[in-house]
């Protein structure tokens, strides 16, 4: 089982410290996501990174359609890893739509985690009633669109568009070669679980101490997103960052990696 | 002649104006700082977009773009340009000043400082629109095909014959849906070796040795062999193929059907068989004959011998038999081709019975008694209707020769009148009733020898029919068997 585990979501492990830190990617990327961040954390602790099923080098004859339309699909692989490495006390880092992931994860076995570090999330993306989530039916399906029409770069998303030939095997080649390696078909699935997804009433559940990395001018995750999660979740401490857009991991590690060391020495 | 290398320096030089370069290239430029804000563009990408440099310096690159599009590009351009340092080729929907869209391709490099960290992201954009109109057209024109592929296979699947198709090779790449009904088997199962097992073993060499030669020579296929249905039952089928040959002439692809003929099979053979037994029936009397000419030959001088008046005898009766045997044929032809003339009077059946029944007591030792409504007439042909009562009669005669006692009943009912002929004979079972009105149908009599042509029922059936009337027979075995007819009483 746990050979299994570590094999399908492709899980890696460095650093030589003893407290668990474990990473999870966020939508349409994969564990390379991380790699501006990691090396301030091997000294201290072990890190564990992995690839959600259907994503990077994960083993892709495991992802099952049904299985991974609901968030709990993605939810259950945060799960499997933990149970494999019989992680305990782990401090949970994840971006965007995995901080969702470890949230339900965390609420489901608190036992795994320690501590929950959510950057840029969002409990729901689809404005409501008294609630707004940033985006309307009609942008999401615009976001689709792009991602049927442009799924990195023009041409390797066209020609099979309009040749249909399903099994390219360069595809496979180009995607292991370049970043955020994630099938076309799954990274769509992915997107449709997480943006049509609503998990507001999870937060009030979460039992165990969580930091929220709010970005300035995310679109994606705006700043009264993370308000709504600082004010809904117990034991939520909200950080605003100077870093823009969604990926602050990626666009601003060093300050990322101050917030998150501050909070981890702190709490 | 040649510049020289001074002015030729000088020309190239003047060619390489860097900012007119920039502002003027045939495509757009921007460059953005590491959060996305545009700190730099050119000339041909302001005119594009319609605003002044002054307006987009200092805003957010992806603000150009629709919602959809800022979703994309915060989630895949941002990370990809920072992770990667290039981008290639995303499409992406610009909007306009004036609020109309623009499609463009976007390309990127990263200029990194001396830390490896990204100061900017240079792009360039290149005006797409027109290829965009190009995949929309193409895609349209993959929706058409498909959906007149589909369409093609609908028909395929709902035409009433088994068609397939095969590679130049031989083996086959598709068959319809009637294929797969009738062989009960998934359209993936159609490998050559799953039909040839179909195939019946004592055609199997003769079809493989003929689909052989067609594949060599390229000639069309046309070869009759038995298949196996589900039920494991080997029907004729006639299979044919055609070759297809493409725009150059080269065998691309077989075309084939597969009919099923094993009902037309059938019927040609029971119409041999049938030929089979008129020729014997014939031959039987005309042996018969040709011994009497014989014996007359032999005797004909001496007129007085006492044998010439039974050799004439012998003789009439088999003129007779061959003669009714060929009426019977002509007749059976009349009726195939619908030249059954009536000439209808009123008749009244029970002397018209009576009349046949006293030529047949005449020569036989049979007990012949007709009851009934003996006053009752019909508007019928007098000798087409003699001639059914007659075959019912003589039926009854031959099948049954040890009951001596023939019954008629007379029956007038609701505007018809009802026949009934019934015998006490060793009946006949239930599954060959529904059968004796069929052509060239014959009960096989225990010395297996053929009596008749099996034609007199068909031929009485036809005259009923003609008449409006229907006919038909009921038995118990071992009680006896009563054919019978009905007629209408008018036109």
């Amino acid at each position: 089982m746990a050979e299994h585990v570590i094999k399908r979501n492709n899980v890696n492990i460095i650093g030589n410290g003893e407290q668990v830190m474990i990473f999870a990617h966020g939508f349409g990327c994969d564990q390379n996501a991380w790699k501006f961040i990691v090396d301030a954390f091997t000294n201290d602790y072990k890190l564990v990174l992995f690839d959600y099923t259907g994503s990077g080098n994960s083993d892709i004859s495991q992802y099952n359609q049904s299985k991974y339309s609901k968030i709990e699909g993605y939810v259950q692989d945060l799960l499997d890893v933990c149970e494999a490495l019989q992680l305990k006390d782990a401090i949970f880092v994840g971006h965007s739509v995995s901080s969702m992931v470890g949230l339900l994860a965390a609420n489901q076995h608190p036992e795994y985690f320690s501590k929950l570090i959510l950057i840029g999330p969002s409990p729901r993306y689809l404005n409501a009633q008294n609630y707004t989530g940033g985006f309307e039916q009609k942008d999401l399906e615009g976001l689709f669109e792009f991602m049927d029409s442009n799924y990195l770069g023009w041409s390797s998303a066209m020609a099979p568009a309009i040749m249909g030939n399903a099994d390219r095997p360069e595809l496979g080649d180009f995607l292991t070669s370049s970043f955020c390696a994630t099938d076309p078909e799954v990274a769509r699935e992915f997107a449709r679980v997480t943006f049509f997804g609503d998990n507001r009433e999870d937060l009030p559940k979460s039992t165990v101490s969580s930091l929220t990395l709010q970005c300035a001018e995310d679109i994606i995750a705006p700043a009264i997103v993370g308000q709504y999660v600082n004010d809904h979740t117990p034991g939520n401490v909200l950080v605003q960052l100077k870093a823009t857009g969604h990926c602050p991991h990626i666009s601003e590690p060093e300050e990322t990696i101050a917030a998150i060391k501050q909070y981890l020495n702190a709490n | 002649m040649d510049m020289q290398a001074g002015e030729q320096h000088e020309f190239l030089t003047s060619l390489i104006d860097v900012a007119e370069l920039y502002d003027s290239a045939p495509c757009g430029y921007c460059s953005l700082s590491p959060s996305g804000t545009i700190i730099r563009i050119n000339r041909t990408l302001l005119n594009w977009l319609q605003y002044d440099e002054q307006e987009l310096l200092g805003q957010k690159f992806s603000l150009l773009l629709s919602k959809g599009g800022q979703m994309h590009f915060e989630m895949f351009f941002m990370p990809m340009a920072s992770v990667k340092n290039a981008v290639k080729e995303l499409s992406y929907e610009i909007v306009r000043k004036d609020g109309s869209i623009m499609t463009v391709l976007l390309n990127a490099s990263v200029r990194l400082d001396d830390k490896g960290k990204v100061a900017a992201i240079n792009n360039v954009l290149t005006d797409n629109s027109g290829r965009t109109q190009y995949e929309k057209d193409l895609m349209q024109a993959k929706r058409q095909a498909e959906s007149e592929k589909k369409r093609l296979q609908f028909m395929a699947d709902l035409v009433p014959e088994i068609i397939w198709t095969a590679t130049a090779k031989g083996n086959l790449d598709y068959v319809n849906a009637r294929f797969c009904q009738y062989f009960d088997c998934d359209g993936w199962q159609t490998r050559s070796s799953f039909i040839l097992s179909k195939v019946h073993p004592d055609e199997l060499k003769n079809l493989l040795r003929v689909w052989r030669e067609c594949l060599d020579s390229g000639t069309d296929l046309q070869i009759n062999v038995r298949l196996a249905n589900p039920a494991g039952q080997y029907e004729w089928h006639l299979l044919k193929a055609a070759k297809f040959l493409d725009e150059e002439g080269n065998l691309t692809n077989w075309f084939g059907s597969c009919a099923n003929i094993n009902s037309h099979v059938k019927a040609l053979k029971k119409k041999d068989e049938f030929i089979n037994i008129a020729s014997h029936e014939l031959k039987t009397p005309i042996t018969s004959l040709k011994a009497v000419l014989q014996l007359l030959d032999r005797i004909k001088a001496d007129p007085a011998n006492k044998m010439i008046p039974s050799l004439i005898e012998k003789a009439n009766r088999n003129v007779n038999k061959v003669n009714t045997l060929v009426e019977d044929l002509l007749n059976a032809s009349q009726m195939n081709e619908g030249q059954l003339h009536l000439n209808k009077t009123e008749i009244n059946l029970a002397e018209l019975i009576g009349d046949c029944v006293y030529h047949i007591r005449v020569d036989q030792q049979y007990d012949i008694i007709t009851t009934g409504a003996k006053e009752a007439t019909v508007f019928a042909d007098e000798g087409r209707i003699e001639q059914v009562v007659n075959n019912f009669i003589s039926n009854a005669m031959k099948y049954a020769p040890d009951s001596k006692q023939i019954n008629i009943v007379i029956t007038e009912q609701s505007g018809t009148v009802l026949v009934e002929v019934s015998d006490r004979g060793p009946g006949i079972s239930a599954e060959k009733l529904p059968l004796l009105f069929d052509r060239y149908y014959q009960i096989e009599n225990k010395g297996g020898k053929y009596s008749g042509l099996g034609l007199g029922l068909f031929i009485c059936a036809e005259i009923i029919k003609r008449h409006g009337g229907t006919i038909g027979a009921k038995s118990i075995v071992g009680e006896g068997s009563t054919f019978w007819f009905r007629l209408p009483k008018e036109n």
